[in-house]
């Protein structure tokens, strides 16, 4: 361990810059210097109880700080203008998800960073959910056989009455809507279990109480190897008192269902190297949990900062790099045009 | 003798809360969509013995707080442990709104002419940004509910307390437990996930006289740093001045029940909280925990 701390910046303080910086501090080798965000209420309350400098806009808090490395929370819009910023002033950057509201500018970003050997980080935090973990382990390691089916389903209650026109939420050009929001994950899960499926089709977005983004987020995915699977997401949905996350994999040996929390696994043939048997297992989250060194909301989340600080201190490699976030956008982009071309009188989809 | 009571009967069963499983979670939400079949079960924790109650103060708190109220003679009395704030009903509040927006919504639910919205339109707690006056009247809206009831510890829930423990706050905790001493004569008490760290801190503040309510269980879950520094942290903590109150205990049903409380009853652990929604469960948990020396 190095002797100095790494100087961060946090750009951004709304729930989850306020999450991260709670996490961070109490990192040994991090020292939070600086935070930016156009509220004064935030910045003021930050300053007098946080004991942090801070700053209206990111553009001074750059010019002002010396830094190593900055966490990105702020509405995806804004993020192409400031990782150019942070980018030129060399430092390592931990990104919110969607990071980029386009592939080209997710690849334009990728390059940058990867060119000038930056760290660069999306936060896809189901990669570092101990139970999703697992799940890939055992894919990966053949144990379904063939994959040939997955369904990727994420459920909230986060909107559910009357939306308002103001705030960056509202829109698509500002990174609002369940795709970039929540659906994001989903697909990251996806691509983090069998890579970037090679085609979409019958992509719906549809409006439950928002006006002018999708509420819920549904289409198909298809692979050259014959895997096909679907995504279904609602944000809009109030039998769920949390947020959820569930998977369901088919392959030719077995089934494996499975969320943040546990999973079960149905197999043909006992796979005795796994301590697994033949028809129905249970696996909990308490069989995989790891412990992390402060927690605050999950585990998974103190587990992604913890990784972003390894990589910068060069004991790790990225396991969420701007590449997996454009991978994601990849297919963000090719569900928006296959939304207009499946339904051609669906508003508020880009062009 | 400790100052907290040794059994405490929780409510995450009530609620559709239940970590290892949301299909259980699901359907303990519809069981008990009804309040008849919530005091059902308190009726079988009363019969077991259990003489104390925590209780989130969540929408559905208010009609089991009033009944508790109505039918006073028809209970034995009980001791209250309130936990506030409703993590979700906030959440959900800034996921719409943001964190601004938020704020102005909390400090307005109850209209302008409440102590809140007085405060809110003359801008008064903005403008001189005291957080800990806001952080006092929002902990007074919280505990609304809870009026006319025999509470014996507040809790803050861990969302708050880690938060708090992570821009590391002696002021708004410490104040917080001031508040509760003297407001409601209570003990406060501060949920936690990360035990060791927040022990060591309100040591180093020089806050004492709090209940701190932990994640403690054989296995380790939800343990952070990890099951060693617990039980370090427990040989070595004055029961008095910090008393300390197991939750998870089963690990969400990881481990057995025997087992599971041979290995607290084993520990310097003034208090458990536990949750179960069978008479079966409740008189093996009851006798079980009851058995340290």
């Amino acid at each position: 361990m190095s002797d100095t701390k790494l100087k961060l910046a946090i750009i951004g303080a709304g729930r989850m810059g306020i999450t991260h910086q709670a996490i961070i501090n109490t990192h040994p080798e991090v020292e939070v210097v600086a935070i930016a965000d156009p509220s004064t209420l935030i910045t003021k309350l930050l300053s007098k109880y946080a004991r942090v400098k801070t700053y209206k806009d990111h553009r001074s808090l750059l010019e002002k700080e010396s830094l190593d490395a900055v966490l990105l929370c702020t509405p995806p819009a804004l993020n192409r203008e400031i990782l150019h910023e942070v980018h030129k002033r060399g430092l390592h950057a931990f990104v919110e998800k969607p990071f980029a509201l386009s592939a080209a500018h997710g690849a334009e970003l990728t390059r940058l960073f990867e060119d000038s050997g930056l760290v660069n980080q999306v936060g896809y935090v189901n990669r570092f959910n101990d139970m999703f973990v697992r799940v890939r382990d055992l894919v990966g390691a053949g144990l379904l056989g063939t994959p040939l089916r997955f369904r990727s389903e994420m459920y909230s209650r986060t909107i559910i009455g009357e939306q308002g026109e103001e705030g960056w939420r509202a829109t698509h050009a500002s990174g609002g809507g369940a795709m970039y929001e929540m659906a994001s994950h989903a697909i990251d899960l996806i691509n983090f279990l069998f890579g970037r499926p090679d085609r979409v089709g019958g992509t719906c977005l549809t409006k439950v109480w928002s006006k002018q983004v999708e509420d819920i987020v549904a289409g198909s995915y298809f692979y050259r190897s014959g895997l096909t699977g679907s995504i279904n997401v609602n944000w809009s949905d109030p039998s769920y008192r949390k947020p959820t996350n569930k998977i369901e994999l088919f392959g030719t040996a077995g089934k494996l269902l499975a969320d943040q929390h546990g999973m079960k696994i149905f197999l043909t043939d006992a796979a005795p190297d796994h301590g697994l048997e033949a028809g129905w297992n249970q696996r909990y989250i308490t069989d995989v949990a790891t412990n992390v060194p402060f927690y605050l909301r999950g585990i998974e989340f103190t587990a992604q900062l913890c990784h972003f600080i390894d990589c910068i201190r060069g004991r790790a490699q990225s396991r969420c790099s701007f590449a997996d976030g454009t991978a994601v956008l990849e297919v963000i982009d090719e569900m928006f045009r296959d939304a207009v071309a499946f339904a051609p009188a669906a508003e508020g989809v880009p062009a | 003798m400790s100052r907290i009571d040794r059994v405490v009967f929780g409510d995450n069963q009530f609620f559709g809360i239940n970590h290892m499983s949301q299909d259980k979670a699901q359907e303990q939400a519809e069981r008990f969509a009804d309040i008849e079949p919530i005091f059902g079960v308190y009726d079988q924790a009363f019969d077991a013995g259990v003489r104390a109650v925590m209780l989130n103060s969540n929408e559905r708190a208010i009609a089991i707080c009033d009944r508790f109220r109505a039918r006073k003679s028809e209970y034995p009395s009980i001791a209250w442990y309130p936990s506030i704030p409703y993590p979700h009903k906030y959440a959900n509040i800034v996921a719409e709104k943001g964190m601004v927006g938020a704020l102005n919504a909390m400090l307005f639910a109850e209209g302008t002419g409440s102590a809140l919205g007085k405060i809110a339109r003359g801008g008064m707690a903005l403008a001189t940004l005291d957080a800990v006056r806001l952080m006092k009247l929002l902990v007074d809206q919280e505990m609304g509910m809870f009026r006319g009831l025999d509470v014996r510890v507040v809790f803050l829930q861990n969302i708050v307390t880690d938060l708090m423990l992570g821009y590391d706050q002696a002021e708004i905790l410490g104040e917080y437990c001031a508040h509760i001493h003297k407001a409601y004569g209570a003990l406060p008490g501060l949920i936690t996930q990360n035990m060791p760290l927040l022990r060591r801190k309100l040591i180093e503040w020089g806050v004492r006289d709090v209940v701190i309510c932990s994640s403690i269980n054989k296995i380790g879950y939800l343990m952070s740093p990890g099951i060693d520094a617990y039980v370090d942290a427990l040989s070595a903590n004055d029961g008095n001045a910090y008393p300390m109150m197991a939750m998870s205990t089963l690990a969400s049903g990881a481990i057995p029940a025997p087992e599971a409380y041979a290995f607290i009853n084993e520990l310097n652990v003034q208090s458990v909280v536990f949750g179960a929604s069978s008479r079966r469960n409740i008189d093996q948990t009851v006798d079980l925990i009851g058995r340290r020396e």
